[in-house]
């Protein structure tokens, strides 16, 4: 028989797999905690976006953004670095942050975990920019925030089967 | 304990580095590590290499995880030498798949350095 998503729709989109996972990584990865937050923080000049792809029963993407500030205490967690500027290694981190919060949250749903692939994430740096889905299926958009920092992570889906 | 020749295969290097700092963690030091960004890197190093342990990422660009593994058998370069799979990727069949295409262990990213010491050190140790 076909595997479908459509029927556990409300399991995909529920919100409390987004908090879970994004909890999930935080605590694991970088030993921090994170909470929900109710807006993002002061604009800083530079922000960082990564994107990681889902294709397969569900297609749509996985999108971590910050400002630069937030990124740079993220890669410090995660390499014990310190970073002045959004370099590579920084880049680096953050792709992978968004790889394993795309991972931890299709692993919620075990039908999403097994017939959705992921893509290698790209990750984009600059200032004054919006991602737009033109009418997704479904998509959640949580703000995030540790030690004074905050992040958004976003879940678009554009397609389901 | 001799010093323990691992290879990590992930295409981000920050990742390979907490892959790293999670074995010393574990107990797996002193040890000498080589790393990879990718299958095709891990292949070249293991024709120069001799290494007892290797892990590796399975989703990475050029060459995956589980490809690197099929070749790693198929050219015989490694025998005998335990694999242990580090991904993001957690269904059922992925870790079948990984079994198949030859690896010992598996772990899931994130991960905490506990499940990494649980995971690989009784491999080492029966290598």
């Amino acid at each position: 028989m076909a595997v479908s998503l459509r029927e556990s729709v409300q399991q995909v989109s529920d919100p409390r797999n987004l908090d879970a996972s994004v909890e999930e990584v935080f605590h694991m990865m970088l030993g921090v905690n994170c909470e929900r937050a109710t807006a993002v923080g002061p604009q800083v000049p530079e922000s960082v976006t990564a994107v990681v792809g889902f294709g397969g029963l569900l297609s749509g993407a996985c999108v971590f953004r910050s400002g630069g500030p937030a990124a740079m205490k993220i890669a410090a967690c995660m390499t014990g670095m310190e970073f002045a500027e959004i370099d590579d290694t920084v880049k680096d981190g953050i792709g992978e942050i968004c790889n394993m919060l795309a991972g931890a949250w299709k692993g919620k749903v075990p039908e999403l975990a097994a017939n959705c692939g992921l893509s290698v994430p790209a990750v984009i740096t600059g200032r004054d920019y919006n991602l737009h889905v033109q009418a997704p299926e479904f998509q959640l958009h949580h703000i995030y925030a540790f030690d004074g920092e905050t992040f958004e992570v976003t879940i678009v889906c554009d397609g389901l089967q | 304990m001799s010093e323990i020749r691992t290879l990590i295969v992930d295409d981000s290097s920050v990742m390979r580095k907490i892959v790293e700092r999670a074995l010393r963690q574990a107990g797996l030091d002193p040890m000498i590590v080589h790393e990879a960004g990718s299958g095709t890197e891990g292949l070249d190093l293991l024709k120069a290499k001799q290494v007892d342990l290797i892990l590796s990422d399975i989703n990475m660009p050029s060459m995956d995880g589980l490809e690197f593994l099929r070749q790693i058998k198929l050219q015989n370069l490694a025998p005998g030498v335990p694999v242990v799979m580090i991904t993001t990727e957690s269904s059922e069949e992925h870790v079948k798949q990984a079994i198949q295409a030859g690896a010992q262990g598996y772990i899931r990213k994130p991960f905490t350095a506990e499940q990494v010491k649980e995971r690989v050190l009784p491999l080492v140790h029966a290598a």
